[in-house]
């Protein structure tokens, strides 16, 4: 296999997780019960997309770890035919910030309001270290005259892990359905 | 004093250009009914159209489809490893044949009477052929072939009847560039698309997503991109043709992880190559990324661009990875320093449904004559590609006989 194609055929962690979906109802993690790390798993998230929904974006990185950490925009035709390339592709948390100081300071484009909508939270493994979360989302955009449009489908897998004391996110990956951008994605999803 | 004469704005494109050649009628952009003048004269016309790159079908069975204009594309590589580009249309009633993007087959199977075509467009069977009409010939049914041509692997057609031979289309000076930006041999690996729907008419979306002045771009600035020197050699039948050097960022405390923009491979000096083919084709390599942009025009108000990225087939992992690092960050409709063109084309499609003409003001030396003589943050490069535009679609000047 020459290097270029064992570069595009390596896939994520969450890929990997996602392809055993288990019955997993009933376990313990950190002390926690099944439920109670779901109730903390949707917590994260709703906070997570209430920070972008309500343009607290300089906050945003903290939702990662600090010290390796990897959010990744990619569509779901990219990865069904095991290419790499992404909307948007962040390997540390001084990207993460760099994407924010350059939507703030450096890029134009119309404002508009994103609203995330998330369901489906599915815990789908769980070791010492992290566990791996899928969930569908739905990113309602709202333009300045008024309209909204449903801007992006797709879903999350994340993998999540407890550093010190608070879930963060060491990896999202965030699949597209929508794989054709309306005009420009300029916010995390 | 104000350029425009009330009573005179109908939102038709006028049948006479203004004398000045810096000048384009604003109404052209949102016109319907010229935009199918334009699919006569221009996309089925005597011009070719890059389609797609041999490496998004890598592999025998491969294939892409596509449009040009309205007519549907299927593009698959052969058994002899011939790339080929048919009209995804069954030879029998018309069906589109192929639905899906892009895929691999054996064969091609219309699932309306079951005509099975082989992948270099034979009509392989037809089930019941013996009622079929006196003169049916199974070997006159294989799917139409475009009439295709290829350089470096890039994929061109034509449906016109007098278009040149691809050579004398693209001249003498596009080929000088164009083999840089496709790693020179042309020995590209697909790392995948970014797609993207732009409410903006194609002439708006060429005009502005090939080079335009940097004052648009602050990262660029930020970055110190722009300290570089360039050229933009002119070239003929409305292609454009951009170098420029690229200062590498160095400590410039603007990102926190600048790895992301380094050279890798890329020479600095020429650390920015655009070729821009007419009508409507934009292909960069901006440091490490290797960028082409398969555009097509949908209406007189959507464009639709595929931007595909590449890496070069000998490329080691670690620049594999580089290159789609970069290349997920950096251009395209969700990158960091040149977001704003999408934006842009949207904003100059609304403002182009007001009267009077869009001017270029900054390098144009003469009114009557198109200058020659470039420098590299000049607007006017756009112009030759409006003249032959003008000329292909039969538009007079003012006092032009």
């Amino acid at each position: 296999m020459s290097p270029v194609s064992e570069a595009l055929s390596s896939t994520s962690t969450t890929d990997k997780a996602a392809k055993a979906l288990l019955p997993l109802d009933d376990f313990t993690w950190n002390s926690w019960s099944a439920m109670e790390t779901q109730w903390r798993v949707e917590r994260l998230l709703s906070r997570y997309v209430a920070c972008i929904d309500e343009d607290d974006l300089e906050n945003w990185p903290e939702f990662f770890t600090l010290d390796t950490c990897r959010y990744e925009i990619i569509t779901r035709e990219n990865v069904e035919r095991g290419m790499p390339l992404a909307l948007m592709f962040c390997t540390s948390r001084g990207m993460l910030v760099d994407r924010i100081v350059s939507l703030r300071e450096a890029n134009i484009y119309p404002q508009r309001w994103y609203r995330h909508i998330i369901s489906n939270v599915l815990i789908q493994s769980v070791d010492a270290e992290c566990l791996q979360v899928q969930s569908n989302y739905v990113v309602l955009q709202t333009r300045r005259n008024g309209q909204t449009d449903i801007f992006s489908a797709g879903k999350y897998l994340d993998r999540i892990v407890l550093s010190k004391g608070e879930l963060k996110f060491s990896e999202k990956r965030v699949v597209v359905d929508t794989h054709r951008v309306d005009t420009l994605l300029v916010a995390p999803i | 004093m104000s350029k425009y004469q009330a009573g005179t704005y109908t939102g038709e494109a006028p049948k006479v250009w203004p004398a000045k050649v810096n000048q384009i009628p604003k109404e052209i952009f949102g016109d319907a009914a010229l935009f199918e003048e334009e699919l006569k004269k221009i996309f089925y016309g005597d011009t070719w159209h890059v389609v797609g790159h041999t490496a998004e079908v890598p592999n025998i069975g491969d294939f892409k489809t596509f449009d040009l204009g309205r007519v549907p594309l299927l593009i698959a590589r052969g058994k002899d490893n011939q790339v080929r580009v048919f009209f995804n249309s069954c030879t029998h009633r018309g069906n589109q044949l192929e639905t899906s993007v892009s895929g691999n087959r054996k064969e091609f199977e219309c699932p309306y009477h079951r005509w099975l075509f082989s992948l270099d467009g034979a009509l392989a069977a037809c089930p019941g052929s013996k009622e079929f009409a006196p003169d049916f010939k199974q070997e006159n049914f294989g799917l139409v072939e475009l009439k295709t041509d290829q350089y470096l692997g890039l994929i061109l057609v034509t449906m016109g009847k007098n278009t040149p031979p691809l050579k004398e289309w693209l001249g003498d000076i596009v080929p000088l560039t164009l083999s840089a930006l496709l790693g020179g041999d042309g020995r590209l690996k697909l790392l995948g698309y970014q797609k993207v729907r732009y409410v903006s008419n194609w002439k708006g979306y060429n005009d502005n997503d090939g080079y335009h002045g940097g004052l648009l771009h602050t990262a660029f600035r930020m970055l110190n991109f722009q300290g570089g020197s360039g050229s933009q050699p002119m070239s003929v039948n409305g292609h454009w043709v951009i170098e420029a050097e690229l200062k590498p960022a160095q400590n410039s405390g603007f990102l926190n992880d600048p790895s992301l923009i380094d050279f890798k491979v890329a020479d600095p000096k020429r650390g920015s190559l655009v070729v821009q083919l007419y009508p409507m084709t934009v292909m960069v390599k901006h440091m490490d990324v290797i960028n082409l942009r398969f555009a097509i025009a949908r209406s007189h108000d959507v464009t639709e661009v595929h931007y595909a990225y590449f890496a070069h087939e000998d490329d080691s992992e670690e620049l594999v990875q580089h290159r789609i690092r970069q290349s997920s960050n950096l251009l395209g409709p969700c990158g960091m320093v040149s977001m704003e063109d999408a934006a842009v084309f949207q904003r100059i499609h609304i403002g182009n449904h007001t009267p009077g003409v869009a001017e270029f003001q900054k390098g144009v030396v003469s009114l009557s004559e198109l200058s020659l003589d470039m420098k590299q943050s000049d607007e006017t490069g756009n112009l030759p590609r409006w003249e032959h535009y003008r000329k292909v679609m039969g538009f007079k000047r003012e006092g032009e006989q």
